[in-house]
């Protein structure tokens, strides 16, 4: 009996920290009583800016405890963390800080609070007027820009001279250019994921395409998206590695970044690691609007990232406090100088301070003014995995161009119900 | 003849298990820029432990490898000492319903854990054990008994019954017999079965991400997935691959130990009877 | 009296499984019907079925390879058998990246190292075609699951009494012989566990295709754990997640008991 006493007693001792913690208000830290608790979920903060504007924001306001919780780095993970917070209906999260493609979803299942009346139009123009525009779902406003984000085109600076304009322009300079497999002409996104949708979406728009027409048909059965898809299909082995359908951002990047390629598609943050001490590319990289088919004009994809309220939130006022006074021009300046954030407000494009840190930003600014969010539905997600599916099946050949959009175009018609 | 196939397939058997872990070790000495050099680097060219102190000055992972040992210790103690008795009752005490049980434990086997992300949460946040190890234990214990009891229960019965008859001739209570007999026969068995399981709670995510949200109680695979480059969308590799090959050693270190406490243990247990 | 034995691990078990497994299924009601019209089900079933198939055969035998090598007396055998044990031990998710920096077809060591060797003449991209993404995925499933196999063949080995071994040499058979005729029978058991167990984590995989190929290219490597996530967590398809839930798996109940009947040498069910 005496060994499963021992045994017994190692168990107790092992779980004895662990009860102990367990007691712990879910609420974490514990805060004084009386406090109004504000708590969110962001990535990891390693600039420390998100910490310096929490304790700003609890000096001016005393009353209101606000907690920050870092969670992983992946953004579907944490859409994940949210969800299950959601599906539970408990109120773990009082603000959410959601990815632009989350607005319409959330909105829908009706887990968010509306904020029409909290952000009035004369405050919306100071924002990006597309992180405005992904921000509503059916006429009212959900979110708050805190991060912009949108696509680019990369290209080598002191290779070529003037950047092209036309997607004609790009695969002529790449050709004229690229000496594979050392140096390839073009880098971007094509692995079966989200990103692929966000590249094949700029494509489209330059063409003069879209998913949905002004009165939500399906048209991406139609010309413009067959050029955009044949085209897009032809780089594949001839200006771009066959190894560009398994890539995601990072891959591309590592490709660009060590010289290897002429041009990339990326989002901005590959511009502040290009410039970092020892980059072999730092002062020979140029930015510019994605390419756009002659007589159409370029497009982003735009991402992002804002605050919204939980309907279950106890104390929505609260939470709005926290949520004006982070998108403030002074926070999101400190996110920018502190974390990289890009801004959502027009102001700080012309901030001397802001503009000394990022001297780019003026070409940025181009890039997200012209920035388009993705298909606004609330099966958003079905739809994404819908072009996934038949755009990579078209890149590696399984399925012909024609085919595969009209796979997609039946598939969305089917999911949006018309 | 035989010592050459016997090295040669060591050989084999070191390299398929080592390689791709060399590979990380490698990578997390490698400086920034030659962590994606084209054509890859094999070995650092200027070797640095750039990224293991990077590793700690962004997250406290001392905390996360020590809440990992907690959790991994106590469900796989609870596991096996559940599925002990149940084992015991299956392979040996003739039982109604027995073929039931066990079918019904692989049923549960089969449920996906990202499926109990939702219910748990609920549950956890109801009893007062968000943020609590402890819940942590009690889940990785269920999701493993499956496992464990199949797994002993197989080792249980394949115990000769002439030493359980005896045993029972000696006047020894049915308790005894497990502790005294079946378990120290069954020894590797037990051995294998705590490896497997807390192997598996070191490794586990879904739960562990949605339970544990405080960074003083999360465990190593969700403290990973905490770092994070200077921007969105970077991928810090040469820190991951640190921080992976520091939570291995004191995994395969606590393996190594665990196995011969067990059998010492058991053994000793056996002879002074 | 004797069922107390049961008392601690069914409470455990049902408590914490069982519980959440019945209220997702019965919310799964009305939707049943979907399935039998569902195409991607069939097609990721049919992927998963493949993955399983081979990869748990492929771990199977080399397993028992490396079971039969560690129960050797051979000097440091506690260190070889914690090196066998590694793959095991490192997280999957991460591992799963590393494969696809392994994988890359310009920057990868894969490529590399064949390209040096001379059995490749130019670089292939593994994860951007359909049958090597498959191929792949098998690889890095196999790498990280055959300790699992391992050490519990190796514990079976271990009880076979040594005794029988010894009395079985004395009459001259070889070691193949012995291996046939003494162990492997009585290795049956444990064989039929590692199979099940196996045939259930593999037909369950999710975190490895995710992060590695993300179920592309042209969703030639989507699995069901995959598509019962998507369902569920992205497309918040509560109800039909439910019934997928039921339905994948009662049929993987299924199939791992009959495989682990088979091995075992039992009538199947």
């Amino acid at each position: 009996m005496t060994r499963t006493i021992v045994l017994m007693t190692i168990l107790a001792v092992a779980c004895l920290p662990a009860g102990g913690c367990g007691k712990d208000d879910s609420r974490g830290g514990g805060p004084a009583k009386g406090k109004t608790v504000v708590r969110f979920l962001e990535g990891p903060d390693n600039g420390g800016g998100w910490k310096e504007i929490v304790s700003r924001f609890e000096a001016a306001h005393p009353e209101i405890d606000v907690e920050l919780v870092e969670g992983p780095a992946s953004t579907n993970t944490r859409e994940e963390m949210y969800t299950a917070s959601f599906l539970s209906g408990d109120s773990t999260y009082d603000v959410i800080c959601m990815d632009i493609i989350w607005v319409p979803k959330l909105a829908a299942q009706g887990w968010l609070l509306p904020l029409d009346d909290r952000l009035p139009p004369n405050e919306r123009e100071k924002f990006l007027p597309g992180d405005i525009q992904g921000s509503i779902y059916e006429g009212r406003i959900y979110r708050v820009p805190m991060r912009s984000d949108a696509g680019m085109l990369y290209y080598r600076s002191d290779v070529v001279t003037t950047p092209p304009e036309t997607f004609e322009d790009l695969v002529r300079l790449s050709r004229e250019h690229q000496k594979p497999p050392g140096m390839w002409g073009f880098v971007f996104q094509a692995k079966q994921y989200e990103g692929l949708v966000c590249n094949f979406l700029e494509v489209l728009w330059g063409h003069g395409g879209d998913v949905f027409d002004g009165t939500g048909r399906v048209i991406l059965d139609g010309p413009e998206a067959v050029r955009a898809l044949t085209w897009m299909c032809g780089l594949v082995r001839d200006v771009s590695p066959e190894g560009v359908t398994t890539y995601q951002e990072e891959e591309s990047r590592h490709v660009f970044h060590e010289g290897h390629a002429l041009f990339m598609r990326n989002w901005p943050y590959a511009w502040t690691k290009a410039q970092e001490e020892g980059s072999p590319i730092r002062g020979k990289v140029g930015i510019v609007p994605m390419v756009h088919a002659p007589g159409k004009s370029s497009a982003a994809t735009l991402g992002g990232w804002g605050f919204g309220i939980a309907k279950s939130a106890k104390n929505p006022d609260a939470a709005w406090k926290f949520i004006s006074f982070a998108t403030a021009e002074a926070q999101q300046k400190t996110l920018h100088l502190r974390n990289g954030a890009i801004p959502t407000r027009r102001s700080l494009f012309q901030d001397p301070e802001v503009l000394a840190e990022s001297p780019h930003y003026p070409d940025l600014y181009k890039v997200l003014l012209a920035a388009r969010p993705r298909p606004v539905h609330p099966r958003y997600p079905e739809i994404s995995d819908a072009i996934q599916r038949h755009v990579s099946a078209a890149l590696v050949g399984r399925e012909a161009v024609e085919e595969a959009l009209k796979h997609t175009a039946a598939e969305i018609r089917k999911i949006v119900g018309r | 003849m035989r010592r050459l196939c016997l090295a040669s397939g060591l050989a084999f058997l070191v390299v398929f298990s080592l390689g791709p872990f060399v590979w990380s070790f490698l990578t997390s000495l490698k400086g920034g820029r030659e962590l994606f050099s084209i054509p890859p680097t094999y070995f650092p060219q200027s070797p640095s432990l750039e990224h293991y102190t990077g590793v700690f000055e962004q997250r406290p992972f001392a905390r996360y490898i020590g809440n990992s040992l907690i959790v991994g210790a106590g469900s796989t103690l609870i596991a096996l000492g559940a599925a002990s008795l149940a084992a015991y009752a299956l392979a040996r005490l003739r039982i109604r319903f027995s073929g039931a049980f066990e079918k019904a434990l692989l049923l549960l086997a089969l449920v996906p854990p990202a499926l109990l992300v939702i219910p748990l949460h609920d549950a956890a946040r109801l009893t007062g054990l968000s943020n609590s190890r402890l819940a942590l234990i009690l889940i990785h214990a269920a999701l493993n008994l499956p496992f464990a009891v199949w797994m002993l229960t197989a080792f249980f019965r394949g115990i000769p019954g002439e030493l359980l008859e005896a045993a029972r001739l000696d006047g020894l209570s049915r308790v005894q017999i497990l502790r005294r007999i079946v378990l120290p026969l069954a020894a590797p068995g037990l051995a294998a079965t705590a490896i497997l399981v807390f192997i598996f709670s070191w490794n586990e995510f879904a739960l562990a991400l949605t339970l544990l949200t405080r960074d003083d109680v999360r465990t190593v695979p969700v403290g990973i997935a905490m770092l994070s480059g200077v921007t969105v969308y970077e991928v810090p590799w040469g820190q991951i691959s640190a921080a992976v090959v520091m939570t291995t050693l004191p995994v395969v270190a606590a393996v190594i130990l665990f196995q011969r406490w067990i059998v010492g243990g058991l053994t000793a247990g056996a002879l002074k009877g | 009296m004797r069922h107390l034995y049961l008392l601690p691990a069914a409470i455990l078990v049902f408590g914490i499984l069982g519980l959440p497994l019945v209220l997702t299924v019965s919310r799964g009601s009305g939707h049943f019907a979907a399935l039998f019209s569902d195409a991607t089900l069939g097609s990721v079933a049919l992927t998963t079925l493949a993955f399983a198939a081979v990869s748990v055969t492929l771990e199977m035998a080399i397993g028992l390879g490396f079971a039969l090598l560690l129960q050797q007396t051979i000097r440091a055998r506690g260190l070889f058998r914690a090196i066998a044990l590694i793959p095991w031990a490192l997280p999957t998710a991460v591992m799963a990246m590393s494969w696809r920096w392994i994988f890359n077809d310009v920057y990868g060591v894969a490529n590399d190292m064949l390209l040096k060797v001379g059995l490749l003449h130019e670089p292939i991209a593994w994860l951007g075609r359909p049958g090597t993404a498959f191929f792949a995925l098998v690889a890095a499933d196999v790498w990280k699951t055959t300790p699992f196999v391992t050490i519990i063949l190796l514990a079976g080995l271990q009880s076979v009494p040594r005794d029988l071994h010894e009395a079985m040499s004395v009459d001259g058979a070889g070691p193949v012989r012995r291996f046939f005729s003494l162990a492997l029978p009585l290795l049956r058991p444990a064989m039929a566990v590692a199979v099940t167990f196996r045939m259930i984590q593999a037909l369950g995989i999710f975190d490895l295709v995710w992060v590695l190929t993300g179920g592309g290219p042209a969703d030639s490597t989507r699995t069901l754990a995959q598509y019962v996530y998507e369902t569920l967590f992205r497309y918040l398809n509560l109800g039909y997640g439910a019934a997928l839930t039921a339905a994948v798996v009662l049929g993987a109940f299924l199939l791992a008991s009959g495989v682990g009947a088979a091995v075992r040498g039992k009538p199947v069910l």
